[in-house]
Protein backbone atom coordinates (compact mmCIF):
# COMPACT_ATOMS: atom_id res chain seq x y z
CA UNK A 1 0.00 0.00 0.00
CA UNK A 2 2.29 2.70 0.72
CA UNK A 3 6.53 1.53 0.57
CA UNK A 4 9.03 4.38 1.11
CA UNK A 5 12.81 2.94 0.41
CA UNK A 6 15.67 5.19 1.65
CA UNK A 7 13.75 8.45 1.33
CA UNK A 8 15.49 12.15 2.40
CA UNK A 9 13.47 15.52 2.41
CA UNK A 10 15.44 18.68 3.33
CA UNK A 11 13.96 22.26 2.45
CA UNK A 12 15.84 24.28 0.43
CA UNK A 13 19.52 24.35 2.17
CA UNK A 14 18.70 23.45 5.61
CA UNK A 15 19.25 20.10 7.45
CA UNK A 16 17.52 16.31 6.45
CA UNK A 17 14.31 16.34 8.33
CA UNK A 18 13.78 12.88 7.20
CA UNK A 19 16.73 10.75 6.23
CA UNK A 20 16.89 7.35 5.26
CA UNK A 21 13.15 6.57 5.92
CA UNK A 22 12.31 2.89 4.54
CA UNK A 23 8.74 1.34 5.99
CA UNK A 24 5.72 -0.72 4.43
CA UNK A 25 2.25 -0.25 5.73
CA UNK A 26 0.40 -3.34 4.22
CA UNK A 27 -2.77 -2.73 2.70
CA UNK A 28 -6.08 -2.40 5.14
CA UNK A 29 -3.12 -1.51 8.37
CA UNK A 30 -3.91 0.69 10.95
CA UNK A 31 -1.04 2.80 12.25
CA UNK A 32 -0.33 5.86 14.90
CA UNK A 33 2.61 8.07 14.00
CA UNK A 34 4.31 9.66 16.88
CA UNK A 35 6.77 11.90 17.24
CA UNK A 36 8.10 15.11 19.09
CA UNK A 37 7.35 18.37 17.13
CA UNK A 38 9.78 19.25 14.58
CA UNK A 39 10.23 15.39 13.89
CA UNK A 40 9.05 15.29 10.45
CA UNK A 41 5.72 14.02 10.70
CA UNK A 42 4.58 16.44 8.62
CA UNK A 43 6.69 16.45 6.21
CA UNK A 44 6.64 12.32 5.67
CA UNK A 45 2.38 12.58 5.87
CA UNK A 46 3.06 15.66 2.85
CA UNK A 47 5.01 13.12 1.04
CA UNK A 48 1.99 10.55 1.13
CA UNK A 49 -0.74 12.60 -0.19
CA UNK A 50 1.86 14.31 -2.82
CA UNK A 51 1.98 17.59 -1.55
CA UNK A 52 6.07 17.17 -1.19
CA UNK A 53 8.59 16.01 -3.27
CA UNK A 54 11.45 13.77 -2.14
CA UNK A 55 15.18 14.75 -1.84
CA UNK A 56 16.02 10.86 -2.14
CA UNK A 57 14.57 7.53 -2.36
CA UNK A 58 11.53 6.09 -3.77
CA UNK A 59 7.98 6.45 -2.41
CA UNK A 60 5.66 3.95 -3.94
CA UNK A 61 1.81 4.20 -2.91
CA UNK A 62 -1.05 1.06 -4.37
CA UNK A 63 1.88 -0.59 -5.82
CA UNK A 64 2.78 1.99 -7.97
CA UNK A 65 6.01 4.64 -8.32
CA UNK A 66 4.54 8.28 -7.27
CA UNK A 67 7.89 10.15 -7.32
CA UNK A 68 7.16 11.49 -10.91
CA UNK A 69 4.16 11.43 -11.62
CA UNK A 70 2.02 13.67 -14.13
CA UNK A 71 -0.43 16.28 -12.78
CA UNK A 72 -3.12 14.25 -14.01
CA UNK A 73 -2.01 10.94 -12.61
CA UNK A 74 -0.93 12.98 -9.32
CA UNK A 75 -4.76 13.72 -9.29
CA UNK A 76 -5.93 10.57 -9.79
CA UNK A 77 -3.86 8.92 -7.09
CA UNK A 78 -4.92 11.47 -4.21
CA UNK A 79 -8.59 10.60 -5.32
CA UNK A 80 -7.89 7.22 -3.14
CA UNK A 81 -6.30 9.51 -0.16
CA UNK A 82 -8.18 10.80 2.34
CA UNK A 83 -6.30 13.59 4.22
CA UNK A 84 -7.35 15.25 7.74
CA UNK A 85 -5.10 18.31 8.17
CA UNK A 86 -3.89 19.83 11.32
CA UNK A 87 -5.41 22.92 10.43
CA UNK A 88 -8.35 21.39 9.13
CA UNK A 89 -8.42 23.34 5.87
CA UNK A 90 -11.85 23.98 5.56
CA UNK A 91 -13.40 26.62 2.77
CA UNK A 92 -15.17 29.11 4.57
CA UNK A 93 -17.81 30.31 1.80
CA UNK A 94 -19.05 26.70 1.62
CA UNK A 95 -21.27 25.07 3.93
CA UNK A 96 -20.30 22.29 6.43
CA UNK A 97 -22.19 19.89 3.86
CA UNK A 98 -20.77 21.54 0.79
CA UNK A 99 -16.91 21.42 2.49
CA UNK A 100 -17.71 17.73 3.44
CA UNK A 101 -19.29 17.03 -0.43
CA UNK A 102 -15.87 18.10 -2.22
CA UNK A 103 -14.19 15.18 -2.77
CA UNK A 104 -17.30 13.56 -4.03
CA UNK A 105 -18.28 16.57 -6.51
CA UNK A 106 -14.60 16.35 -7.59
CA UNK A 107 -14.92 12.76 -8.11
CA UNK A 108 -18.00 13.61 -10.28
CA UNK A 109 -20.59 11.38 -8.29
CA UNK A 110 -24.36 12.69 -8.67
CA UNK A 111 -25.77 15.46 -6.88
CA UNK A 112 -28.64 13.75 -4.75
CA UNK A 113 -26.30 10.96 -3.53
CA UNK A 114 -24.24 12.99 -2.67
CA UNK A 115 -26.59 15.22 -0.28
CA UNK A 116 -28.01 12.21 1.12
CA UNK A 117 -24.41 10.63 2.13
CA UNK A 118 -23.01 13.54 3.47
CA UNK A 119 -25.62 14.86 5.15
CA UNK A 120 -25.76 11.22 7.23
CA UNK A 121 -22.02 11.43 7.91
CA UNK A 122 -22.22 14.76 9.54
CA UNK A 123 -24.97 13.06 11.65
CA UNK A 124 -22.44 10.33 12.31
CA UNK A 125 -19.67 12.60 13.67
CA UNK A 126 -22.61 14.87 15.66
CA UNK A 127 -22.88 17.48 13.37
CA UNK A 128 -26.13 16.78 11.81
CA UNK A 129 -27.74 19.91 13.58
CA UNK A 130 -24.89 22.15 11.41
CA UNK A 131 -25.16 20.98 7.80
CA UNK A 132 -25.69 24.48 7.08
CA UNK A 133 -23.53 26.19 9.17
CA UNK A 134 -20.52 27.98 7.72
CA UNK A 135 -16.70 26.88 9.50
CA UNK A 136 -16.13 30.57 10.42
CA UNK A 137 -19.43 29.48 13.28
CA UNK A 138 -18.53 26.13 13.89
CA UNK A 139 -16.01 25.34 16.86
CA UNK A 140 -12.46 24.05 16.32
CA UNK A 141 -14.06 20.80 17.74
CA UNK A 142 -16.77 20.92 15.25
CA UNK A 143 -14.25 22.17 12.52
CA UNK A 144 -12.06 19.10 12.98
CA UNK A 145 -15.17 16.79 12.70
CA UNK A 146 -16.06 18.67 9.59
CA UNK A 147 -12.55 17.90 8.20
CA UNK A 148 -12.62 14.32 9.22
CA UNK A 149 -15.99 13.69 7.79
CA UNK A 150 -14.44 15.49 4.31
CA UNK A 151 -11.34 13.36 4.60
CA UNK A 152 -13.54 9.85 4.84
CA UNK A 153 -16.66 10.61 2.71
CA UNK A 154 -15.04 8.95 -0.16
CA UNK A 155 -13.99 6.20 0.96
CA UNK A 156 -10.16 6.82 0.45
CA UNK A 157 -8.42 3.44 0.36
CA UNK A 158 -5.48 5.54 2.49
CA UNK A 159 -6.77 7.82 5.45
CA UNK A 160 -3.69 10.28 6.34
CA UNK A 161 -4.58 12.45 9.30
CA UNK A 162 -2.33 15.11 11.11
CA UNK A 163 -3.25 15.53 14.90
CA UNK A 164 -7.35 14.89 13.89
CA UNK A 165 -8.45 14.60 17.76
CA UNK A 166 -6.25 17.75 18.73
CA UNK A 167 -9.13 20.31 19.14
CA UNK A 168 -11.84 17.95 20.87
CA UNK A 169 -12.82 16.30 24.06
CA UNK A 170 -11.50 12.58 24.71
CA UNK A 171 -15.51 11.34 24.27
CA UNK A 172 -14.94 12.75 20.56
CA UNK A 173 -11.67 12.08 20.35
CA UNK A 174 -12.60 8.36 21.02
CA UNK A 175 -15.62 8.27 19.07
CA UNK A 176 -13.72 9.79 16.23
CA UNK A 177 -11.27 6.42 16.45
CA UNK A 178 -13.85 4.85 16.34
CA UNK A 179 -14.96 6.10 13.24
CA UNK A 180 -11.31 5.79 11.53
CA UNK A 181 -11.49 2.10 13.01
CA UNK A 182 -15.05 1.41 11.11
CA UNK A 183 -13.24 2.82 7.85
CA UNK A 184 -10.33 0.26 8.75
CA UNK A 185 -12.54 -2.57 8.89
CA UNK A 186 -14.22 -1.65 5.25
CA UNK A 187 -10.07 -2.07 4.27
CA UNK A 188 -8.60 1.46 4.45
CA UNK A 189 -5.40 1.83 4.93
CA UNK A 190 -5.28 4.08 8.17
CA UNK A 191 -2.29 6.46 9.83
CA UNK A 192 -3.03 8.96 12.30
CA UNK A 193 -0.33 11.13 13.62
CA UNK A 194 -0.81 12.39 16.98
CA UNK A 195 0.74 13.50 19.53
CA UNK A 196 -2.27 12.09 22.15
CA UNK A 197 -0.22 9.25 23.90
CA UNK A 198 -2.99 8.07 25.88
CA UNK A 199 -5.07 7.59 22.92
CA UNK A 200 -2.26 5.46 20.91
CA UNK A 201 -2.10 3.38 23.93
CA UNK A 202 -5.80 2.97 24.57
CA UNK A 203 -6.57 1.58 20.92
CA UNK A 204 -3.06 -0.25 20.56
CA UNK A 205 -2.70 -0.19 17.05
CA UNK A 206 1.34 -0.43 15.71
CA UNK A 207 3.41 3.00 16.15
CA UNK A 208 5.77 4.42 13.64
CA UNK A 209 8.07 6.73 16.01
CA UNK A 210 10.11 9.65 14.32
CA UNK A 211 13.14 10.69 15.89
CA UNK A 212 16.21 12.99 14.47
CA UNK A 213 14.40 12.64 10.98
CA UNK A 214 14.50 8.88 11.29
CA UNK A 215 11.56 6.33 11.26
CA UNK A 216 11.09 3.21 13.74
CA UNK A 217 8.00 0.97 13.73
CA UNK A 218 6.90 -0.39 17.01
CA UNK A 219 4.26 -3.08 16.84
CA UNK A 220 3.20 -2.52 20.19
CA UNK A 221 2.39 0.61 21.34
CA UNK A 222 2.29 0.10 25.19
CA UNK A 223 5.41 -1.64 25.11
CA UNK A 224 7.11 0.79 22.77
CA UNK A 225 9.38 -2.70 21.69
CA UNK A 226 10.18 -3.10 18.05
CA UNK A 227 8.09 -5.96 16.89
CA UNK A 228 6.84 -7.69 13.84
CA UNK A 229 3.50 -6.52 12.24
CA UNK A 230 0.87 -5.51 9.87
CA UNK A 231 3.80 -3.10 8.58
CA UNK A 232 7.90 -2.81 9.01
CA UNK A 233 10.01 -0.49 9.08
CA UNK A 234 14.06 -0.54 8.31
CA UNK B 1 -27.99 23.15 -3.65
CA UNK B 2 -24.37 21.66 -3.91
CA UNK B 3 -23.70 23.27 -7.73
CA UNK B 4 -24.81 26.88 -6.92
CA UNK B 5 -22.11 27.64 -4.91
CA UNK B 6 -18.75 27.94 -6.65
CA UNK B 7 -16.24 26.13 -4.93
CA UNK B 8 -13.90 29.55 -5.01
CA UNK B 9 -15.06 32.47 -4.01
CA UNK B 10 -14.24 34.30 -7.27
CA UNK B 11 -17.70 36.43 -6.83
CA UNK B 12 -15.88 38.45 -4.28
CA UNK B 13 -13.17 39.42 -6.20
CA UNK B 14 -12.69 42.96 -7.61
CA UNK B 15 -12.93 41.41 -10.99
CA UNK B 16 -16.54 40.48 -10.58
CA UNK B 17 -17.14 44.42 -10.00
CA UNK B 18 -14.91 45.63 -12.79
CA UNK B 19 -15.03 43.23 -15.61
CA UNK B 20 -18.34 43.45 -16.32
CA UNK B 21 -18.55 47.49 -17.17
CA UNK B 22 -15.36 46.98 -19.01
CA UNK B 23 -16.99 44.51 -21.51
CA UNK B 24 -20.21 46.84 -21.41
CA UNK B 25 -18.09 49.57 -22.64
CA UNK B 26 -16.39 47.80 -25.28
CA UNK B 27 -19.24 45.65 -26.41
CA UNK B 28 -20.89 48.98 -27.07
CA UNK B 29 -18.00 50.20 -28.96
CA UNK B 30 -18.28 47.10 -31.13
CA UNK B 31 -21.91 47.60 -31.82
CA UNK B 32 -21.50 51.05 -32.81
CA UNK B 33 -18.63 50.06 -35.02
CA UNK B 34 -20.78 47.17 -36.58
CA UNK B 35 -23.75 49.33 -37.09
CA UNK B 36 -21.93 51.90 -39.11
CA UNK B 37 -19.90 49.13 -41.29
CA UNK B 38 -23.55 47.27 -42.18
CA UNK B 39 -24.94 50.50 -43.07
CA UNK B 40 -22.38 52.17 -45.08
CA UNK B 41 -22.13 48.44 -46.82
CA UNK B 42 -26.08 48.56 -47.47
CA UNK B 43 -26.23 52.27 -49.04
CA UNK B 44 -22.82 51.19 -51.51
CA UNK B 45 -25.06 48.35 -52.21
CA UNK B 46 -27.82 50.46 -53.00
CA UNK B 47 -26.48 52.84 -55.23
CA UNK B 48 -24.20 50.32 -56.56
CA UNK B 49 -27.64 47.74 -57.60
CA UNK B 50 -29.46 51.20 -58.61
CA UNK B 51 -26.85 52.45 -60.97
CA UNK B 52 -25.38 49.68 -62.54
CA UNK B 53 -26.28 49.08 -66.61
CA UNK B 54 -27.47 52.63 -66.74
CA UNK B 55 -26.07 56.25 -67.48
CA UNK B 56 -27.50 59.64 -67.52
CA UNK B 57 -26.76 62.46 -69.72
CA UNK B 58 -27.06 65.77 -68.70
CA UNK B 59 -27.32 69.02 -70.57
CA UNK B 60 -26.70 72.57 -69.73
CA UNK B 61 -29.63 74.41 -68.43
CA UNK B 62 -30.75 77.02 -71.26
CA UNK B 63 -29.64 79.78 -71.25
CA UNK B 64 -31.67 82.90 -70.37
CA UNK B 65 -31.99 84.13 -74.09
CA UNK B 66 -32.53 80.60 -75.83
CA UNK B 67 -35.88 80.25 -76.75
CA UNK B 68 -37.86 76.42 -76.01
CA UNK B 69 -37.70 75.73 -79.47
CA UNK B 70 -33.94 75.80 -79.51
CA UNK B 71 -33.99 73.52 -76.29
CA UNK B 72 -36.29 71.30 -78.00
CA UNK B 73 -34.13 70.76 -80.67
CA UNK B 74 -30.82 70.48 -78.51
CA UNK B 75 -32.64 67.25 -76.94
CA UNK B 76 -33.80 66.52 -80.10
CA UNK B 77 -30.47 66.09 -81.37
CA UNK B 78 -29.07 64.39 -77.93
CA UNK B 79 -32.05 61.48 -78.66
CA UNK B 80 -31.01 60.89 -82.03
CA UNK B 81 -27.76 59.98 -81.49
CA UNK B 82 -28.65 58.48 -78.22
CA UNK B 83 -31.31 55.79 -80.23
CA UNK B 84 -28.53 55.59 -83.16
CA UNK B 85 -26.11 53.59 -80.93
CA UNK B 86 -26.18 49.92 -80.80
CA UNK B 87 -26.21 49.05 -76.68
CA UNK B 88 -28.84 51.44 -75.76
CA UNK B 89 -32.34 50.28 -74.79
CA UNK B 90 -34.03 53.03 -73.32
CA UNK B 91 -33.45 57.22 -73.26
CA UNK B 92 -36.14 58.91 -71.16
CA UNK B 93 -35.75 62.67 -70.83
CA UNK B 94 -36.84 63.57 -67.11
CA UNK B 95 -39.43 66.04 -66.59
CA UNK B 96 -38.82 69.72 -64.81
CA UNK B 97 -41.27 68.43 -62.27
CA UNK B 98 -39.10 64.79 -62.29
CA UNK B 99 -35.37 66.54 -61.25
CA UNK B 100 -36.95 68.87 -58.95
CA UNK B 101 -38.18 65.56 -57.20
CA UNK B 102 -34.92 64.17 -57.45
CA UNK B 103 -33.01 66.89 -55.90
CA UNK B 104 -35.71 67.31 -53.12
CA UNK B 105 -33.96 65.14 -50.39
CA UNK B 106 -30.73 66.78 -51.36
CA UNK B 107 -31.74 70.43 -51.62
CA UNK B 108 -34.89 70.55 -49.72
CA UNK B 109 -38.16 71.76 -51.06
CA UNK B 110 -37.24 75.61 -50.54
CA UNK B 111 -33.91 75.83 -52.58
CA UNK B 112 -35.94 74.53 -55.61
CA UNK B 113 -37.83 77.12 -57.44
CA UNK B 114 -38.77 78.15 -60.90
CA UNK B 115 -35.75 80.55 -61.18
CA UNK B 116 -33.25 77.95 -60.04
CA UNK B 117 -31.52 76.83 -63.74
CA UNK B 118 -31.42 73.15 -63.77
CA UNK B 119 -29.80 70.98 -66.29
CA UNK B 120 -31.82 68.44 -68.30
CA UNK B 121 -31.34 64.98 -68.28
CA UNK B 122 -31.47 61.65 -70.11
CA UNK B 123 -31.65 58.98 -68.08
CA UNK B 124 -30.17 55.76 -70.43
CA UNK B 125 -30.58 52.53 -69.68
CA UNK B 126 -27.91 50.35 -71.39
CA UNK B 127 -28.02 46.88 -72.80
CA UNK B 128 -26.03 44.78 -70.56
CA UNK B 129 -24.95 41.94 -73.18
CA UNK B 130 -23.75 44.89 -75.51
CA UNK B 131 -22.90 47.81 -73.96
CA UNK B 132 -21.62 50.89 -76.34
CA UNK B 133 -18.10 53.11 -76.18
CA UNK B 134 -19.11 55.18 -73.67
CA UNK B 135 -15.85 57.59 -74.01
CA UNK B 136 -16.80 57.59 -77.75
CA UNK B 137 -20.42 58.47 -77.08
CA UNK B 138 -19.41 61.54 -74.79
CA UNK B 139 -17.50 62.87 -77.86
CA UNK B 140 -20.47 63.07 -79.99
CA UNK B 141 -23.01 64.26 -78.08
CA UNK B 142 -20.09 67.15 -76.43
CA UNK B 143 -20.33 67.75 -80.57
CA UNK B 144 -23.80 68.12 -81.10
CA UNK B 145 -24.64 70.07 -77.45
CA UNK B 146 -21.96 71.80 -76.31
CA UNK B 147 -21.21 71.36 -72.46
CA UNK B 148 -23.61 67.66 -72.55
CA UNK B 149 -21.82 65.49 -69.77
CA UNK B 150 -22.21 61.71 -69.90
CA UNK B 151 -22.20 60.39 -66.16
CA UNK B 152 -21.54 56.61 -65.61
CA UNK B 153 -21.58 57.01 -62.33
CA UNK B 154 -18.29 55.20 -61.83
CA UNK B 155 -16.22 57.98 -60.54
CA UNK B 156 -18.09 59.15 -57.67
CA UNK B 157 -19.22 55.70 -56.76
CA UNK B 158 -15.60 54.25 -57.21
CA UNK B 159 -15.17 56.56 -54.37
CA UNK B 160 -17.91 55.75 -51.99
CA UNK B 161 -17.15 52.32 -52.21
CA UNK B 162 -13.52 52.88 -51.15
CA UNK B 163 -14.95 54.86 -48.39
CA UNK B 164 -17.24 51.62 -47.44
CA UNK B 165 -14.30 49.58 -47.73
CA UNK B 166 -12.27 52.15 -45.52
CA UNK B 167 -15.10 51.93 -42.78
CA UNK B 168 -15.89 48.01 -42.48
CA UNK B 169 -11.65 48.20 -42.31
CA UNK B 170 -12.39 50.26 -39.53
CA UNK B 171 -15.33 48.19 -38.13
CA UNK B 172 -12.89 45.11 -38.24
CA UNK B 173 -10.30 46.67 -36.46
CA UNK B 174 -12.34 48.06 -33.46
CA UNK B 175 -13.52 44.49 -33.02
CA UNK B 176 -10.43 42.97 -33.28
CA UNK B 177 -9.25 45.80 -30.23
CA UNK B 178 -12.27 45.12 -28.67
CA UNK B 179 -11.66 41.48 -28.68
CA UNK B 180 -7.92 42.05 -27.89
CA UNK B 181 -8.87 43.83 -24.91
CA UNK B 182 -11.40 41.41 -23.60
CA UNK B 183 -8.97 38.60 -23.82
CA UNK B 184 -5.79 40.75 -22.00
CA UNK B 185 -8.47 41.96 -19.53
CA UNK B 186 -9.60 38.32 -18.62
CA UNK B 187 -5.90 37.34 -18.11
CA UNK B 188 -5.31 39.61 -15.96
CA UNK B 189 -8.41 39.25 -14.00
CA UNK B 190 -7.77 35.41 -13.96
CA UNK B 191 -4.05 35.42 -12.98
CA UNK B 192 -5.33 37.54 -10.17
CA UNK B 193 -7.82 35.01 -8.95
CA UNK B 194 -5.35 32.21 -9.19
CA UNK B 195 -3.13 34.21 -6.75
CA UNK B 196 -5.84 35.38 -4.87
CA UNK B 197 -7.54 32.17 -3.79
CA UNK B 198 -4.15 30.08 -4.32
CA UNK B 199 -4.56 27.98 -0.94
CA UNK B 200 -8.33 27.13 -2.20
CA UNK B 201 -6.77 25.64 -5.41
CA UNK B 202 -3.81 23.62 -3.98
CA UNK B 203 -6.41 21.99 -1.15
CA UNK B 204 -9.14 21.16 -4.24
CA UNK B 205 -5.88 19.76 -6.17
CA UNK B 206 -4.96 17.76 -2.26
CA UNK B 207 -8.48 16.32 -2.71
CA UNK B 208 -8.01 15.12 -5.86
CA UNK B 209 -9.06 17.99 -8.37
CA UNK B 210 -7.36 18.52 -11.68
CA UNK B 211 -6.55 21.01 -13.58
CA UNK B 212 -9.57 21.01 -15.39
CA UNK B 213 -11.92 21.08 -12.31
CA UNK B 214 -10.06 24.47 -11.23
CA UNK B 215 -9.99 25.91 -14.80
CA UNK B 216 -13.86 25.10 -15.36
CA UNK B 217 -14.43 27.60 -11.84
CA UNK B 218 -12.65 30.29 -13.35
CA UNK B 219 -14.40 29.47 -17.15
CA UNK B 220 -18.17 29.59 -15.88
CA UNK B 221 -17.22 32.90 -13.48
CA UNK B 222 -15.56 34.64 -16.78
CA UNK B 223 -18.48 33.56 -18.75
CA UNK B 224 -21.38 34.65 -16.24
CA UNK B 225 -19.09 38.26 -16.29
CA UNK B 226 -19.11 38.85 -19.99
CA UNK B 227 -22.56 38.19 -20.57
CA UNK B 228 -23.56 40.50 -17.93
CA UNK B 229 -21.12 42.92 -19.21
CA UNK B 230 -22.13 41.98 -22.62
CA UNK B 231 -25.83 42.36 -22.81
CA UNK B 232 -25.82 45.25 -21.13
CA UNK B 233 -23.26 47.12 -23.18
CA UNK B 234 -25.45 46.10 -26.37
CA UNK B 235 -28.94 47.57 -24.30
CA UNK B 236 -26.12 51.00 -23.92
CA UNK B 237 -25.67 50.43 -27.90
CA UNK B 238 -29.63 49.77 -29.20
CA UNK B 239 -30.20 52.56 -27.09
CA UNK B 240 -27.88 54.87 -29.11
CA UNK B 241 -28.85 53.28 -32.20
CA UNK B 242 -32.60 54.01 -31.42
CA UNK B 243 -32.04 57.59 -30.39
CA UNK B 244 -29.34 58.77 -33.48
CA UNK B 245 -32.15 56.80 -36.14
CA UNK B 246 -34.68 59.48 -34.95
CA UNK B 247 -32.39 62.47 -34.98
CA UNK B 248 -31.58 61.16 -39.34
CA UNK B 249 -35.38 60.80 -39.71
CA UNK B 250 -36.06 64.52 -38.51
CA UNK B 251 -33.32 65.22 -41.67
CA UNK B 252 -34.56 65.90 -44.67
CA UNK B 253 -31.50 64.46 -46.67
CA UNK B 254 -30.57 61.31 -48.94
CA UNK B 255 -27.00 62.28 -47.98
CA UNK B 256 -27.54 59.62 -45.12
CA UNK B 257 -28.49 56.23 -45.36
CA UNK B 258 -31.73 54.30 -44.15
CA UNK B 259 -31.66 53.55 -40.85
CA UNK B 260 -32.79 49.83 -40.75
CA UNK B 261 -31.11 46.35 -39.86
CA UNK B 262 -32.59 43.46 -41.17
CA UNK B 263 -32.87 40.22 -39.17
CA UNK B 264 -29.62 38.67 -39.94
CA UNK B 265 -27.99 42.17 -38.98
CA UNK B 266 -29.69 42.00 -36.03
CA UNK B 267 -28.74 38.48 -35.08
CA UNK B 268 -25.16 39.29 -35.88
CA UNK B 269 -25.74 42.17 -33.30
CA UNK B 270 -27.33 39.56 -30.19
CA UNK B 271 -24.30 37.78 -31.34
CA UNK B 272 -21.70 39.91 -29.97
CA UNK B 273 -22.37 39.52 -26.10
CA UNK B 274 -22.41 36.15 -27.27
CA UNK B 275 -18.81 36.27 -28.85
CA UNK B 276 -17.15 38.12 -26.50
CA UNK B 277 -18.71 35.90 -23.44
CA UNK B 278 -17.45 32.74 -25.38
CA UNK B 279 -13.63 34.34 -25.98
CA UNK B 280 -13.61 35.58 -21.92
CA UNK B 281 -14.51 31.73 -21.17
CA UNK B 282 -12.10 30.46 -23.35
CA UNK B 283 -9.06 32.52 -22.36
CA UNK B 284 -10.01 31.93 -18.57
CA UNK B 285 -10.10 28.49 -19.19
CA UNK B 286 -6.23 28.83 -21.30
CA UNK B 287 -5.02 31.32 -18.48
CA UNK B 288 -5.69 28.50 -16.08
CA UNK B 289 -4.47 25.84 -17.81
CA UNK B 290 -1.33 27.06 -18.35
CA UNK B 291 -0.40 28.35 -15.06
CA UNK B 292 -1.27 25.62 -13.80
CA UNK B 293 0.47 23.24 -16.13
CA UNK B 294 3.95 25.61 -15.11
CA UNK B 295 3.61 24.19 -11.71
CA UNK B 296 5.40 21.33 -10.50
Amino acid sequence: MVRFEDVAVRYGAGPEVLRNVSFHLEPGSFHFMAGPSGAGKSSLLKLMYLAQQTNHGRIRLFGRDVTGLSRKDRAITRRRIGVVFQDFRLLDHLSALENVALPLKIGGQREDKIREHVAELLAWVGLGEQINAFPPTLSGGQQQRVAIARAVVARPSLLLADEPTGNVDDRIAVRLLYLFEELNKLGTTILIATHNESLVSRFNHPVLRLKDGKVRLFRDSASGHLQPGKGSAA
Amino acid sequence: MLRRRSDLPLDRDPSGRYLPWLVAVMVFLAALALVCAMAMNKVVQRWDQGLSGSITIQIPPPAETSTAAANEMAIDRIIDILLDTDGIIIAEVLEPDEIAELLKPWLGTEAISQDLPLPMLIAVVLDPRTSPDLGRLARQLDEAVPGTLLDDHQSWLGELLSLARSIELLAALVLALVGSCAIAMVIFATRMGLAIHGQIIELLHLIGAQDSYVAAEFQSHALKLALRGGVLGLLLALITLVAVARLMSRVESALFPEFSLQPLEWSLLALLPLAIALVAMLTARWTVLRTLGRMP
